[in-house]
């Protein structure tokens, strides 16, 4: 693995002048790297998090945050899911997207205030979130726990901050488009239309009974699937033909792919209410909705394990550091949609249903996707911006291999265990408390990969501010001539 | 597929019509639901609830007890939960039409608590949230942080959960 980039147009040259950022790139540096910060931020606060739940788990009656009322295990649940999706997925696909977009569209950004806006509103309004979370004001869906004021305002600042790439998109001075550029646009346009809905049926007009249940699944669905999911593919889609230089295998197919996605991932969430007091039918609907993403899922690894398969991709991939986080994404992403599924019939649905296996499988899209591709992303991405190498390739070993390794083992941890559970729990002969017992193994193995990711995070963010530091003394007059 | 307008038009068309379908259409099959006779010259069901259990349903939103307990019944050959003893019937939608905020949970670390009051008296459940270890639930929390008037209106929340009052949809259901 090399901390140099195949793609680098200008080898041999002093690192100021490899990475000189083009206009466009000066442009974003002050928006991308406000949002990028702040998700990297906030994903250490939940890293950290991760650890407290994680060791709460395996003690909880009698463990360290007994008599401590803000670490309550409930609360420190829902801060690090709200912080871990709202603090690290959106802000750094804030960056993301704008810079992708921003390159394929050849768009400057002129009004980086009003992007400087919104992504300061979106985290003063996350904190202040956080802040009632912990002092224990939650409602009782996930994601939509925190007050319901915090909604508008997350609202707004998205409009200001991620309606950018959309602008991008329609002043592009080419009529062609790339699929990258139609997911981000499609995933840029659901997420606060979907946000905005579901807060109105579940917290502010909320909806009748079960129908609210209905609404978060709903919500959930796209979340992952059209915003997480669509973001993280569009980066995918652009890196890996330009980095591995060559065509996206099947190509043509990609139109179909996008379609049915967007058609028929919102139609998954009752799959995930299967056996609750939400009308028959529409629990069916789910289910066939959830077969039906089969297709998408299967282009898309025809797609990408097609490029990454030919003419050594594997290979090139092995040492490059963007493709070889990039690589472990597709991977995890073909098995998350697999398994996403396989597991959404009525059978196996029953066995796994309450158990931590649907924790696995968020767990497979939101860490083994998209945060590696947003990792793998922002390799590329930050040299080009700062005008510097990362200043330590020990601290990329580290980054990859604590990564990697945490997420074997919480993935393991949460889909093995969220099935062994299941079956146990479908044999009444087994107690509860057996079953309890059961899972304390795990509950250790999971704290051991909890520490592993926060070491991981660590060393990226060693890593990221060391080569903002060596930017800011390059950048110093008369260092450079 | 150059054309922004159509671009937009057509993911709009495509997250608008499960929206509709699922929910608005949901919302007008079961928004009318309330109190019912559950049998000849029963009492309306589900139950009112108190302002006790009302101010309990706080205390059970602060404390985060949702991240590890559910509240509804699968109907048999949907899971253990009647073989279990969590309920005599599955849960039917009726069951939540008077509930504010619905709180079906989405994980068990505990057991389903959708008919807790029917099956624990209201003692065993002081005992259980002050000193879990000394009722034999080592996993739970032992809330001692909670203040007596929280307690108060937390035990009274969970012993007015119940759903064990006949109900025809989950004759159907079963």
């Amino acid at each position: 693995m090399t901390q140099d980039n195949p793609s680098d147009p200008s080898p041999g040259l002093r690192p100021r002048e490899r990475f000189r950022p083009t206009r466009i790139e000066e442009a974003l540096r002050g928006p991308f790297l406000l949002a990028f910060g702040s998700a990297l931020f906030w994903l250490l606060v939940a890293s950290v998090l991760t650890v407290v739940t994680s060791l709460g788990l395996g003690s909880l009656s009698g463990g360290l945050f007994r008599d401590h009322e803000f670490l309550t295990h409930g609360r420190v649940v829902a801060v690090q899911h709200n912080l871990f999706i709202y603090g690290w997925g959106c802000n750094a696909f804030f960056a993301l997207n704008l810079w992708l977009l921003a390159q394929l569209g050849r768009f400057e950004l002129r009004s980086a205030w009003l992007a400087h806006l919104g992504g300061a509103a979106w985290n003063l309004a996350l904190a202040y979130g956080v802040c009632r979370l912990f002092a224990g004001e939650l409602n009782g869906y996930a994601l939509l726990e925190m007050p319901r004021e915090v909604g508008p305002v997350l609202a707004g600042a998205f409009l200001l901050i991620a309606l950018w790439p959309i602008v991008a998109y329609a002043r592009r001075p080419t009529g062609n488009a790339f699929v990258s550029q139609w997911l981000v646009v499609g995933a840029s346009f659901v997420f606060p239309l979907v946000f905005l809905l579901t807060q109105l049926l579940v917290l502010w007009q909320p909806a009748s009974g079960v129908v609210q249940a209905l609404a978060h699944g709903w919500f959930i669905a796209n979340l992952r699937w059209l915003w997480l999911g669509a973001s993280a593919l569009a980066a995918v889609y652009y890196f890996l033909p330009k980095l591995l230089e060559r065509m996206i295998a099947g190509y043509t197919l990609t139109p179909v792919a996008f379609w049915s996605l967007f058609l028929f991932a919102g139609w998954t969430g009752p799959a995930a209410l299967v056996g609750s007091p939400v009308p028959l039918w529409l629990q069916s609907t789910g289910i066939v909705a959830a077969a039906l993403m089969l297709i998408p899922v299967v282009i898309i690894a025809i797609n990408l394990l097609g490029t990454l398969s030919s003419a050594g991709g594997w290979a090139r991939a092995w040492n490059d550091t963007t493709l070889r986080f990039l690589g472990v994404g597709i991977v995890v992403f073909t098995a998350y949609g697999l398994l996403a599924g396989i597991t959404a019939f009525r059978g196996p649905s029953a066995l796994l249903r309450f158990t931590s296996f649907d924790k696995g499988l968020e767990h497979l899209l939101t860490y083994g996707f998209v945060t590696m591709v947003i990792f793998g992303a922002a390799y590329f991405i930050l040299p080009r911006l700062t005008g510097t190498l990362w200043p330590s390739a020990k601290l990329v070993h580290v980054h990859f291999w604590s990564v990697v390794l945490g997420l074997l083992g919480s993935s393991a941890v949460w889909l093995v265990g969220g099935w062994q559970t299941g079956r146990q729990l479908a044999d009444v002969a087994i107690a509860y408390p057996v079953i309890l017992r059961g899972e304390s193994t795990g509950f250790l193995v999971l704290t051991l990969s909890s520490l592993l990711l926060l070491i991981g995070h660590l060393a990226f963010a060693l890593n990221v501010l060391g080569m903002i530091s060596k930017s800011l003394v390059l950048a110093r007059p008369g260092r450079h001539g | 597929m150059p054309n922004l307008n159509f671009l937009l038009l057509g993911v709009f068309a495509a997250i608008a019509s499960p929206f509709a379908a699922l929910l608005l259409s949901t919302q007008g099959q079961l928004g009318e639901l309330g109190r019912a006779i559950g049998e000849e010259s029963g009492p309306l069901s589900p139950a009112l609830e108190t302002g006790l259990a009302i101010q309990g349903r706080s205390v059970y939103l602060s404390l985060g007890c949702v991240s590890c307990h559910t509240q509804q019944v699968r109907p048999a050959g949907q899971g253990s939960d009647i073989a279990r003893g969590y309920g005599q019937r599955p849960s039917v939608a009726r069951d939540y039409s008077l509930q504010p905020l619905v709180l079906l949970g989405e994980r068990r670390l505990g057991p389903d608590l959708a008919n807790y009051g029917a099956r624990t008296p209201r003692n065993d459940l002081v005992a259980l949230l002050t000193d879990p270890a000394s009722s034999g639930a080592v996993w739970h929390p032992a809330y001692r942080f909670v203040d007596s008037a929280s307690l108060t209106a937390l035990v009274a929340y969970l012993t007015t959960l119940r759903q064990d009052y006949a109900s025809p949809e989950a004759q159907l259901k079963k």
